[in-house]
């Protein structure tokens, strides 16, 4: 089930270590049985591809990741912390844990710089200074050293994600997880933001992306997770998955995407 | 959020400090006592003599004998009374209310006399020991200026309409000459009603006390008195029967050389006559000179108590527009029932609660200052929560999300990024409900507040210039709201950028 070695993205190496550890994980909203039971391992530097149709559940998996939604039962290990567990200090564990959002939820009240300051000032891991020449470095890094006094409102929305990706890695984290990151974007300004995932991935970053490129999911995945009906159908290489699909499920939603 | 804060508090700084400054007009009025209930003030000789101290009671507003004049107790009842104190040299602490009461406090021995426009009656000499007459009252005519002419005396009164005031002399006089002349009467309660319905030409005439329609037609009330005055009692000084003679001595012999030295006459005058110095208080521009301080005072006042509410409403309702959207289900019973409570029952309701429900069940009076902002705080802070829980609920949940996978907790995360936006949104309708609170509180002077409406009421009260008076306030209203608004709106531009 896990390919420990897969050289999908220039040289980078899976690693052995259990980065998020999933078990028989299910999630309702009163009557709405959402996922049915997830049971996944997620290492060191892999990058996992979610895909799946609307409505199957991917957003909620990703959200369960961080705690953004309470696991119904089952565990959720992420790192050294069960999320599951009622005395973890989540607070600290999400700040292992990088999110990026479809609707890139800038801080509109913020600029740039500030908004990728708050939370290492917040927390006290950085004095201001300090913030701001990480925040410097951060926004040099995904391409926008020139946006730092920029308010959100006057961003593209390709620019807006950048900068969303360059806030959530203020902290260091561990992981990322990236729900339809470039769904809201206009086609043109797709490209921008999957060049700063794919150099994350070729750092080794471990991610989680869901997502609805087929493409980028088959060239930056170290893994593909399928999904339907709040359970994982299908899971392998991009290879294994895309050019050899083994459940009809999956064959099926395939046709309609490719 | 922390800046917002910091300019309401401004704001609010600024508020009362502007007060102060239109108090400053008026030192012992309803500014610094607006329970004029339970205004006290002290005045008297320098001469000092003996320095005996002698508490008197008086009516409220009983213009000419007694009134506020730019928040000072004035009044021929009053001069009189002060100058026969500096020439038998004693000390007068005055205790200004209301005709019923302060009868009531000479009965009960809480002011040692009385003086207040009062008729010597048989009945009342029963019970009190009363002055020599210090002023012998008359019931006149009056009718509009320009109508003198038509109807100069009470004979022309046949076949017209005439008001005159319920249960008074006036209404005994109209009823005896009513059938003799042949003139409609109709019976109003109040002099002000009076006054009006002669000038808006509903009656062609009214009969009323002299010195009232006297004064009023010296402030410009656009009625002039006519025909011969009829008789209609002496009025006194009292004290209680047995009680302080050596006062009503001091009174009799004070009031004898006041009257050999001119000077009775020079404050009847005053009060009475035709003013010749300084501004003519009938026209539009004495109006305004004579009004303005006692207006200032008032408006200086209702931005104080806004002020005040204005603070506490922002705190409590803060604490109840988030205790409102609470998941604690305790906090959140509490906070929706105060807020239904106060939305749900009008203003006035809790201003009488206030001040006349709540002392007999806390067994303290309560303050008007108290009563009022507790009136205004609870109202606005109602409001004031809504607002609050409707802007930080139309936050997009996206943005407090966002901060929580950062890692920044609860708190942090309402007070860096939900916050400062709730805050932006509702700052326009915290601007309009502290406007709604300004003018809210004119409701007030149904409690006796002393704040602008009201002391323009004190004033037409007086004058009878129901109109002209009633426009200044409102623009005086007008011009303190919009500065306030465009003050507000200056700070939420520099802090809300
Ligand atoms: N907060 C919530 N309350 C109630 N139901 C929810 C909530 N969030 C998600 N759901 C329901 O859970 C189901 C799965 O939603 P989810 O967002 O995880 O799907 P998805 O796979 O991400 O779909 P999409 O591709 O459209 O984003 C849907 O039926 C949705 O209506
Ligand atoms: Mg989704």
């Amino acid at each position: 089930m896990s390919t420990a070695t897969t050289d999908n993205s220039g040289g980078r190496v899976v690693g052995e270590r259990v980065m998020v550890d999933v078990q028989g994980l299910e999630k309702s909203f009163g009557d709405n049985h959402v996922l049915t039971g997830i049971t996944d391992q997620i290492r060191e530097r892999e990058v996992v591809c979610v895909i799946g149709p609307s409505g199957s559940g991917k957003s909620t998996f990703l959200r369960c990741l961080n705690r953004l939604e309470e696991a119904t039962s089952g565990t959720v290990q992420v790192g050294d912390y069960d999320l599951t567990d009622p005395q973890v200090d989540i607070n600290k564990v999400r700040r292992h844990i990088g999110m990026v959002f479809q609707q890139f939820n800038l801080f509109p009240h913020m600029t740039v710089a500030e908004n990728i300051m708050l939370a290492p000032v917040e927390l006290g891991n950085l004095t201001k200074p300090e913030a701001r020449k990480r925040a410097e470095e951060l926004l040099d890094r995904v391409g926008l050293a020139d946006k730092a006094d920029a308010r959100p409102a006057s961003l593209s929305g390709g620019q807006k994600q950048r900068v969303a990706i360059a806030r959530s890695l203020a902290m260091s984290p561990k992981i990322m997880l990236f729900d339809e990151a470039t769904s809201a974007l206009d086609p043109e300004m797709v490209g921008e933001v999957l060049q700063v995932i794919r150099d994350l991935a070729a750092e080794g970053m471990t991610m989680v992306l869901v997502t609805h490129e087929m493409g980028f999911a088959r060239e930056v995945a170290d893994r593909v997770l399928f999904m339907d009906g709040g359970k994982i159908v299908e899971s392998g290489t991009p290879s294994e998955i895309f050019d050899h699909p083994q459940q009809p499920r999956l064959q099926e939603f395939l046709s309609k995407v490719l | 959020m922390r800046a917002l804060l910091a300019a309401f508090a401004t704001l609010g700084v600024l508020l009362l400090g502007l007060a102060p400054a239109a108090t400053a007009s008026g030192t012992d009025g309803p500014a610094t006592t607006p329970v004029t209930a339970a205004g006290t003030e002290a005045s008297g000789s320098e001469a000092g003599g003996t320095g005996e101290t002698y508490v008197i009671g008086t009516d409220t507003t009983f213009a000419p004998f007694e009134f506020r004049q730019g928040g000072d107790l004035v009044g021929i009842d009053i001069d009189l009374m002060e100058a026969i104190a500096e020439d038998q040299g004693f000390e007068v602490e005055w205790r200004s209310l209301g005709f019923n009461a302060a009868l009531q406090a000479l009965d009960s021995n809480q002011v040692d006399g009385v003086i207040a426009g009062m008729s010597i009656t048989e009945e009342r000499q029963e019970v009190y020991d009363f002055s020599e007459p210090y002023f012998t009252g008359t019931v006149t005519l009056a009718v509009n200026e320009g109508d003198e002419s038509e109807i100069s005396d009470w004979e022309d009164l046949a076949g017209k309409q005439v008001v005159v005031k319920t249960g008074s002399i006036s209404e005994e006089v109209a009823n005896e000459r009513q059938d003799e002349i042949g003139f409609e009467v109709t019976a109003l309660d109040q002099t002000t009603t009076l006054v009006e319905s002669v000038k808006s030409g509903n009656a062609d005439a009214l009969i009323d006390d002299y010195p009232v329609i006297a004064y009023g037609v010296q402030q410009g009330s656009g009625l002039v008195t006519v025909g011969e005055q009829v008789e209609a009692g002496d009025y006194g000084f009292a004290v209680n029967q047995g009680q302080n003679p050596e006062l009503l001595e001091k009174f009799n012999t004070g009031l004898q050389e006041l009257r050999a030295s001119g000077e009775y006459d020079e404050i009847l005058n005053e009060y009475l006559g035709a003013e010749d110095d300084g501004v003519d208080p009938s026209s539009f521009w004495g109006l305004i000179v004579t009004s303005l301080p006692s207006l200032l005072n008032g408006l200086g006042n209702t931005l104080l108590v806004t002020g005040i509410s204005f603070v506490l409403a922002m705190v409590l309702g803060l604490a109840f527009g988030f205790m409102k959207i609470a998941r604690n289900p305790v906090l959140r019973g509490i906070a929706v029932t105060f807020i239904s409570i106060f939305r749900g029952t009008p203003i006035l309701v809790w201003a009488f609660f206030f001040y006349f429900g709540l002392p007999p069940l806390i067994g303290v009076p309560v303050n008007i200052w108290v009563a009022g902002v507790m009136t205004l705080t609870f109202n606005g802070a109602a409001y004031i929560a809504e607002i609050v829980r409707g802007a930080v609920q139309s936050v997009d949940p996206g943005q407090a999300e966002a901060s929580r996978s950062l890692g920044l907790g609860h708190g942090k995360t309402m007070q860096r990024v939900v916050l400062p936006q709730a805050f932006k949104m509702m700052t326009p309708s915290l601007i309009n409900q502290l406007v709604i609170m300004l003018k809210d509180s004119s409701l007030l002077l149904a409690i006796g507040f002393a704040e602008l409406l009201y002391q323009a009421q004190q004033i037409y009260a007086a004058n009878f210039r129901v109109t002209e008076v009633l426009l200044i306030a409102a623009l005086l209203y007008f011009i303190a709201i919009t500065a306030l608004t465009q003050l507000a709106n200056y700070v939420d531009r520099k802090v809300n950028r």
